[in-house]
Formats: structure tokens, C-alpha cells, sequence
């Protein structure tokens, strides 16, 4: 049994090594549970599953056995149970390589997965049981995948997609030939020269060679998105890489049934090839085009859905999924279906749906495509230890070699093309970074276990050397990227979030561009896609935006969700926020500016301020007589005797109500023993505090603005303070009136105006950490 | 067509040589091929044939109309006092847009080169600053968001953002956006891909 060993500090066990004593506990269960689960055979567990009923009939003509107290019917729960047992196996893994702080920093994820899942297979198999076939294409292909593509395509950064989509069209489409190609046909000749030692090579033809050649050269999105996603590189060699990962499936369905299909017969025809391009094109496009239908659907569902807010993400989902399955239905591209469904419907669904609802969607998304992605990995690994394998150290070394040999030569001779074409040229580092992240992944395993072993008797030797392939491209370019990176000074992604001005100033820039190509009479770029943000603006935002959110123009909903997200931040970390209705000033949203002092508001400047000896005097005065609520208040703040607002707001603005209604109270009583007249009840400080219609305008402000303002005494008449105070008191009303203070409430209408766009706001798709989130459709 | 397609060539072979003759620094700029092409476009605008464009030329382009800048983007090529535009100026200020060439160095230019991208943010910055004192005011910022949003956004909302965005950008408190903190404010956009058009390479 591998045993990494208990490590024995006798410091007791700090949290890294509590995450590895984890990680064996779970080996060890897993290693125990699945074998036994695996035990109970599928046609064993049919009859099983019905012994119980069948039992219970029996049993009444049967003499009476004791009544069983405790039962253990594990086949009953059986499949549900396993694949319980191996997503949580997944989740648990994930969190204890983030307590084991060095080794995520050196290993990438999907190495460490890859290895977790050898030790569990390797497990299983020494436990004597058969290894449950796990990596089934089946299950692979319908259950496994769609989370992760889904995910890729509804966050897929459009801009930076489209600016660049020939050049990755150009990765995807020839390139991948060529690596199949390529790789295929020199392949078949390795094979062919070896008369003197006539091995299990020579059987092997073109066409299985060139089917295999198809299987191996396509980039797989899982591996790039699993590695690509801890270096952190700058947005365009990643949407390069990612994007032809994406869309060079539709070419790997094509080649991979073409090859299969003719492999039987041996022989293609140039009809074949000429059908092959048609059907290559049908697949591409077919897939795009069920997706944008789906999504269109989905985008107009949503449309109606605010009225049953809660299921709105299930739509999301369930339209996706159906994209998926309805182009797999057609052999049309799958992926190709879910990348455009998910990029068509995102910015309509994002306008229609509750804030909540877009956290879900992402949360729900990011989990999913989280989980397959480790499970992924994981069954890899079983699968590797399962598998019979056919080791043949020619083809799998030649594979090996070609592979890479194939990548360099076709980014290298592509780029050289492409470079005339393109306004920002590809540099060398791109390149290299271009062809060293071209991983190969689950999907080409997948591909190589549908072949059927009738048909090509080398299916195990293909195995073998895929694996082998995607090790090395996983282990050794999934590892050694980061250093690299480094090393080359590759340029990272830039983490900052985009301003309101870069917004501004990019709207203006591309109005300037368009006109500046309509004086030149130059069709170019930013002469479509001024088309086509026309179009979608007059015809298409009509139909699939719900109400008035149509008409909004991109600029406003960027500046809605930049304030949003500046408000809950603020509040998240307890800065002074005032909303709108309480402030004077003519901006219609919050003004927040956490790094800059705010504008001075009137409301401030206007409370006086008492000299120090008056206030520690008034403050002696009325904690005295606040002493009865103190246990009642939950803060207790030195300046000042009102619970800290933050806290639970309505129910102090409860307290403080009940208090103002003893204050005018006392005051009234006052009256009666003074002769001064007393300060009207409509008195400003009354008035102020009638104002708060909101428990946040009672802002933790110093002492010496509010204390007088509110907390006025609550001495009994007899204290002898008191009449000192009323001065003081009338002396501070007058003041406060001498500097105008401005006491009317900021119109009623204001108020409404501003809590209903609050309110709009609030039912707005909400704030995303992630920058690219942020930019209106086709910027 | 006003003419046959070869004597068409002979007049723009004609025209090529009084450009390299006359004016030499374009010919630095931009390509051959791009300038015959806006010889070509120059005259199609100059409709009566006066080899001046005049205001009234480009304003007739109806996609231009829809702009909501374009009426600055014209009188950016009539400066004030000036109202006509002949071929060299056109060119000269159409060079602004050719693509930033970085891997060639330019020795012995003293100012940084139109092409270059302080020279399309020069460019940008002017259609901003309308009286030319060299910054945006609030005003001219809230100018140019009324056109570009229209009337479908609120005066509130208008000046809000106006506010917001000089509140981002003023990092010296003069209540304006100058050049500098222009260009800072726009140092994660690529400027050379976003302000360039191809052909004129």
C-alpha cells in the first residue's frame, strides 16, 4: 500500500499536515466502500434490488421469521450513493490542496487530481475489485463536459473573441488539420519502416493512423482552461489558446467520423474528402446556429420572468443543456452549440433577471464547471490504472515527439501568415506560449475509448499512447508554464477593474472610428459593428429585454452596476453611507467616493459646535439619564450615546423614536417650569429627527455635531443644569437657523425618485467581480 | 465613373508625383498604395471638382449624420478659419489613423510622430475639448455624453456621470481632465489596435 506516512511533529499537527492525514483518511474510504459497491455486479444487483418486494410477498406463505431491526441494503442506494461518494471525493480533494500552501503553488491542479486518481484506482485494483468503468463517453460526454463548456461560453469575453476570432479560426480549423495531418501520416511511414523486424506495426494503415492523428491533435479545453487559469496571462494568448480549444471540435468531430467511417473500407475518395469539407461546414455552423436559436429562446423566456424570480437560473441551465443535446442529436458540433448559446443569450438574460438571479447563475456555473472539471482528472487517473494497456515504446515515443514537433511547426507557419493580417502583430514569446499551451486532454481520451475494438485492433496500443500524451502535456507543459512565464516576462493580466472614463472615452472612440472609416469609405471593423449594435439596438433589444430596460443606454446600466458595486462595498466595509433622499445634492445616485473626501454636504456644516468644557457637561448629563436603556443599546461609543446605526438600523430607529417621544415629553414639561419660551415642537432638531426615513441618517458623526442636535436634555426639571442647558439649547437652535441650516426634507419627490431607482437597482443583475463582466454587448 | 479607368491611373500617377514634390512628409507617413486610395476617396467627396472639400462634402455622407460626433469629427478637418480642406491636410490628418508602427524607430523626428498613439489620443483629445484650452471642463465632458447618449438619458443622470468621471480621472483637482490624466485614464485600452485603420498602413 502507498503510504505517505503520518507525520510525526510533536508540535501537534499544524494544518497542512491535517489536510494530508485528510486526503489518506478519504483514500482509505474510498479504497474501502467503492470495491464493495463495485463488488455487487450489475446483474446482481437487479434481482437484489427486487429480493426485498419479493421477500415481503413470499414472506407471508413463509413461516414467520423475527422482524428485522436493522437492515443493510446497499444495493438499493448503490449508484446514487457512488457518485455521491466520488463528487465529494472531488470537492474534498480540491479543498486540501488549498491547505497544503506549496504544493498548489508548484503543481498545477490537474496534476495533483490526475495522481489522486491513480492512487484511487491503484487502490481499488489492490483491493481485488474490478475498477468501475468511470471515463465512460457516455458519461463523459453528456454529464461531465456541458458544465464546463457552459461555463467557458457564458463568460466568454466577447470583445477580445471577435477582435481577434480569424486568427483563432485560423489556430483552430488549419492548424488542427495540419497537426492531424501531420501527425497521422508521418505516423503510418515511422510505422512502415521497419522490414527487418516485422512488428505489430506494420498492421496498422493509414486511416487508422489518420484517425488517430485527428484524436490526438485536437487542444482540449479542459487541460487549457485547469492551467491557463493559475498563470494568470494577458487576455489575448489566452482567448487565443481558449478559443481554439473551443473551436476546433468542430473539426475533430469531423475528421474523427470521416476516419472512422472509411476506416473499415480503407479507401477515400476525393467525393469523401469534398463531402468531408461540406459536412465540416454544416457541423460548424449547424452548432452555432442551434445554439443562437436556444439562446434566443432562453433570452425571450426570461423576458417574462419577473414574476417567478426564483426559477429564473433553471431556464439558463436547461436551455443550454437542450442546445448541447439537440446538436449532439445531429452529430453537429456540441461545443460550438453551448459557446453560442451561452454568448447569445448572456446580455439580454443579464438585463431581465434579479440581481440574485445572476448570482446563482454564476455560483451554479462556476461549482458545476468546478466539480466535472476535478472529476474529470480524477477518473483520468482511474482510467489509466484500469485500462489494458499496449505499451509500444516507438509509437508512443514517435507520438510524443511528433505531437510536439507538429504544434511548433503549425503555430510557427500559421503566425507567419496570420502577422500580415493583423494590426497587433504575435511576437515570438506569443508563440512559443501559443504552442506550449496547446494541452491535449479528457476529450481525446474519450474519443480514443468510443473506437470499437472490431474495427481497430489497435485500440489499446492508441490508448496507451494517448495517455501517455496527455501526461506528458498535462505533467511536464502543465508544470513548467508558470516558471516559463516568468522567465520570458510574458505580460499578465491586468487585474484592475474598468473605469466609467475608459468606458466614456471607448464609447467616443469607436464613434470616432466609425467616422473617420465612413469619411475613408473603408468597410472595416468598426463599420460592422456599429451595423450590428444598430440592428440589436432598434430591433432585437425590443423583443427580448423586458420594459423600460431596453431603451437604457449601454453607458447608464454600466454606470447603475459601477455604483451598485461601489454601494455594497462601501457598506460592506462600514464606511459612512448616505443614501440619496438624506443628501441635498443634485446627484441622483450615491456619490461615493471612498478616496476622496465627499463634497461637503450642508446638513453638516450646519450643526454648531460646542465648546469642549459644554460638551463633556451635557454628555455627563445624559449619560446619567440614559442609564436605564444602556443595556438596551448594543455599541456603546464614547461620542455618543445613540447606538452605532450600522447595527441592526430599524430597531434603533425604533429606540431613537421612542426616545424622541420622551424628549418632546420632558421638553413640554419643561415648559411649564420655564419661563423662557421653549423651543417650538416643530423645533429643527424635532424636524430632523421626523426626517429619518431612513435609520441611516443617523451617521456616527462627532460628538460635537450631534449632541446637541439630538440627545437634548433629558434632565429632570429639578437638575441644575437644566436651565443652562435650554440656553444652550435655544442658543444652538438659533445658530443653527442663523446659518440656514437647510431643514425642509430634499423634496418628497425626490425622495420617491430616488428610492424607486434604487429600488431598479436593486433588481438589477448585480455587481461581478470579474472585469471582462462588465462590458455592454459588442462594446 | 467621371472617367475612363486609364486615364484615371495617368492622372493619379500625376497627382503621386506633385505629392512627393510637394509634400514629402506624408509620403513618410503613409504608404503609396493608401494614398492613391484616398486620392480616390478625395475625389468622389469633392463634388464640384474644385480639388477642396468643403464642409458641406462631408457632411453629406448620411452616415455620418447618425454619428452622434459627427459633427465634431468634421470640424475636426475644418479648423476653425479655415473652409476648405485640400488633399495634403486631408491626408495629414487621416494619418493620425495608420497603424502604430513600433518596431520601426524613428530617428530625428523631434515630436512623436502622428501615427503614434500620444498622437491619436492628441487627436481624440481635441474632439473633447472643443474651446481648446488644452482640458475637458465639466461642460465640454457633459457635452459629449448628451450627444452620445441623447436625449433618452436624464439631465440628472448626465450630470452624475459627468461628475463621476471627472471625480475618476482629475487627479490634480483642477476640476478638468487634462491630456495627461486623459491618457491615464485610458492606459488599459490598446490605443494603436483600437484608433487604427488598416489599409492606410
Amino acid at each position: 500500500m502507498p503510504s505517505r506516512g503520518a507525520p510525526h511533529s510533536p508540535a501537534g499537527q499544524g494544518l497542512p499536515e491535517r489536510g494530508l492525514l485528510l486526503l489518506m483518511v478519504l483514500l482509505f474510504l474510498q479504497g474501502s466502500v467503492l470495491p464493495f459497491g463495485a463488488a455487487s455486479s450489475p446483474d446482481v444487483s437487479q434481482p437484489a434490488g427486487l429480493n426485498p418486494h419479493k421477500v415481503a410477498d413470499v414472506g407471508h406463505n413463509v413461516t414467520k421469521k423475527a422482524f428485522p431491526v436493522l437492515i443493510f441494503d446497499y444495493q438499493h442506494i448503490q449508484a446514487p450513493f457512488e457518485i455521491s461518494l466520488w463528487v465529494l471525493l472531488a470537492s474534498l480533494m480540491k479543498l486540501g490542496f488549498h491547505l497544503i500552501p506549496r504544493l498548489s503553488s508548484i503543481v498545477p491542479e490537474s496534476c495533483l487530481l490526475i495522481v489522486v486518481g491513480l492512487l484511487v484506482g491503484g487502490l481499488i485494483k489492490l483491493a481485488g475489485e474490478d475498477v468501475p468503468p468511470v471515463l465512460d463517453s457516455r458519461l463523459f460526454f453528456l454529464c461531465l463536459l456541458p458544465p464546463i463548456i457552459l461555463d467557458a461560453g457564458y463568460f466568454l469575453p466577447i470583445r477580445p473573441f471577435m477582435e481577434n476570432l480569424g486568427t483563432i479560426l485560423m489556430f483552430a480549423v488549419v492548424g488542427t488539420l495540419w497537426n492531424a495531418f501531420f501527425v497521422g501520416g508521418l505516423l503510418y511511414a515511422v510505422c512502415q519502416i521497419q522490414p527487418n523486424n516485422p512488428s505489430v506495426l506494420h498492421q496498422l494503415e493509414l486511416l487508422p493512423c489518420l484517425l488517430f492523428g485527428s484524436i490526438i491533435s485536437a487542444v482540449d479545453p479542459v487541460a487549457v482552461l485547469a492551467v491557463f487559469e493559475e498563470i494568470h496571462i494577458n487576455e489575448l494568448l489566452h482567448i487565443l489558446v481558449f478559443g481554439e480549444s473551443l473551436l476546433n471540435d468542430a473539426v475533430t468531430v469531423v475528421l474523427y467520423h470521416l476516419f472512422e467511417e472509411y476506416s473499415g473500407v480503407g479507401v477515400v475518395t476525393v467525393m469523401d474528402v469534398f463531402l468531408g469539407i461540406i459536412s465540416f461546414l454544416v457541423v460548424a455552423l449547424g452548432g452555432v446556429l442551434v445554439g443562437a436559436i436556444y439562446g434566443i429562446l432562453a433570452a425571450f423566456t426570461s423576458r417574462f420572468t419577473s414574476h417567478t424570480r426564483v426559477i429564473e437560473p433553471l431556464f439558463v441551465f436547461v436551455y443550454s443543456y437542450m442546445a448541447y443535446l439537440s446538436a449532439e442529436m445531429f452529430h453537429l458540433s456540441g461545443i460550438m452549440a453551448l459557446i453560442a448559446c451561452g454568448a447569445v443569450m448572456r446580455p439580454y438574460v443579464e438585463a431581465n433577471i434579479s440581481h440574485k438571479s445572476h448570482t446563482t447563475i454564476k455560483y451554479f456555473l462556476k461549482m458545476w464547471s468546478s466539480v466535472s472539471e476535478t472529476l474529470i482528472f480524477i477518473f483520468l487517473g482511474v482510467a489509466t490504472v484500469d485500462g489494458d494497456h499496449d505499451w509500444n515504446w516507438t509509437f508512443v515515443t514517435v507520438t510524443v515527439i511528433l505531437c510536439l514537433v507538429a504544434r511548433v511547426i503549425g503555430v510557427v507557419g500559421l503566425t507567419f501568415i496570420i502577422n500580415n493580417f493583423r494590426i497587433v502583430k504575435l511576437t515570438t514569446k506569443d508563440q512559443f506560449i501559443v504552442a506550449y499551451g496547446g494541452l491535449r486532454g479528457a476529450i481525446a481520451f474519450s474519443l480514443g475509448f468510443l473506437l470499437d475494438k472490431e474495427h481497430f485492433p489497435m485500440r489499446e496500443m492508441f490508448l496507451t499512447a494517448i495517455i501517455t500524451v496527455i501526461f506528458f502535456t498535462v505533467f511536464v507543459q502543465g508544470m513548467t508554464i508558470k516558471p516559463l512565464v516568468e522567465l520570458l516576462a510574458v505580460k499578465k493580466k491586468q487585474e484592475a477593474k474598468r473605469s466609467i472614463n475608459e468606458e466614456i472615452h471607448t464609447q467616443f472612440l469607436d464613434h470616432l472610428l466609425t467616422g473617420i472609416e465612413d469619411i475613408c469609405g473603408h468597410y472595416g471593423h468598426h463599420h460592422w459593428k456599429d451595423k450590428l449594435n444598430r440592428f440589436n439596438k432598434k430591433y432585437v433589444k425590443k423583443c427580448l429585454i423586458a420594459g423600460e430596460r431596453s431603451k437604457e443606454p449601454q453607458l447608464i446600466a454600466f454606470y447603475h452596476k459601477m455604483e451598485m458595486k461601489h454601494a455594497i462595498e462601501l457598506v460592506e466595509s462600514g464606511g459612512g453611507v448616505k443614501l440619496p433622499s438624506a443628501m441635498p445634492s443634485t446627484v441622483s445616485m450615491q456619490n461615493i467616493q471612498p478616496k476622496k473626501p465627499p463634497p461637503a454636504k450642508p446638513v453638516e456644516r450646519a450643526l454648531p459646535q460646542l465648546p469642549r468644557g459644554r460638551e463633556e457637561e451635557i454628555r455627563k448629563i445624559l449619560r446619567s439619564n440614559l442609564q436605564r436603556t444602556r443595556q438596551r443599546l448594543r455599541s456603546y461609543n464614547r461620542h455618543t450615546l445613540v447606538a452605532d446605526p450600522y447595527e441592526d438600523g430599524f430597531s434603533e430607529f425604533l429606540l431613537k423614536k421612542q426616545k424622541m417621544m420622551e424628549l418632546e415629553k420632558k421638553i413640554k414639561h419643561m415648559n411649564n417650569y420655564l419661563t423662557v419660551p421653549a423651543a417650538p415642537p416643530d423645533s429643527p432638531t424635532m424636524r430632523r429627527a421626523r426626517l429619518a426615513s431612513d435609520p441611516q441618517s443617523y451617521n456616527v458623526k462627532p460628538a460635537s455635531d450631534s449632541v446637541p442636535s439630538i440627545q437634548v436634555d433629558l434632565a429632570s426639571p429639578q437638575s441644575p443644569d437644566s436651565v443652562n442647558l435650554m440656553d444652550e439649547f435655544r442658543r444652538a437652535e438659533q445658530e443653527e437657523e442663523d446659518r440656514g441650516l437647510m431643514m425642509r426634507p430634499p423634496g418628497d419627490g425626490h425622495a420617491a425618485k430616488d428610492q424607486q431607482k434604487l429600488m431598479r437597482c436593486l433588481s438589477d443583475p448585480g455587481p461581478s467581480p470579474d472585469e471582462d463582466e462588465d462590458e455592454p454587448f459588442l462594446p | 465613373m467621371r472617367r475612363s479607368s486609364c486615364r484615371k491611373q495617368d492622372e493619379v500617377l500625376i497627382d503621386r508625383l506633385e505629392i512627393y514634390q510637394m509634400f514629402p512628409v506624408i509620403c513618410v507617413s503613409v504608404s503609396t498604395a493608401a494614398i492613391i486610395r484616398l486620392h480616390e476617396r478625395f475625389e468622389f467627396l469633392d463634388k464640384d471638382q474644385t480639388g477642396q472639400l468643403r464642409p458641406e462634402d462631408l457632411s453629406t455622407l448620411p452616415k455620418l449624420d447618425f454619428n452622434p460626433i459627427g459633427d465634431r469629427i468634421i470640424s475636426a478637418f475644418f479648423p476653425p478659419g479655415k473652409e476648405t480642406l485640400d488633399f495634403a491636410s486631408f491626408v495629414r490628418i487621416l494619418a493620425h489613423f495608420r497603424p502604430t508602427d513600433k518596431n520601426h524607430a524613428r530617428g530625428g523626428v523631434l515630436q512623436a510622430p502622428a501615427s503614434s498613439s500620444t498622437g491619436k489620443l492628441k487627436f481624440a483629445f481635441q474632439l473633447y475639448d472643443q474651446d481648446g484650452d488644452g482640458k475637458i471642463s465639466r461642460a465640454e465632458l457633459f457635452q459629449a455624453l448628451r450627444a452620445m447618449l441623447g436625449l433618452r438619458v436624464t439631465e440628472e443622470q448626465l450630470e452624475s456621470i459627468a461628475e463621476r468621471a471627472i471625480q475618476e480621472a482629475d487627479l490634480d483637482r483642477d476640476d478638468a481632465i487634462s491630456f495627461d490624466e486623459f491618457r491615464k485614464s485610458l492606459e488599459k485600452v490598446d490605443i494603436d489596435h483600437k484608433m487604427s485603420i488598416r489599409f492606410l498602413r
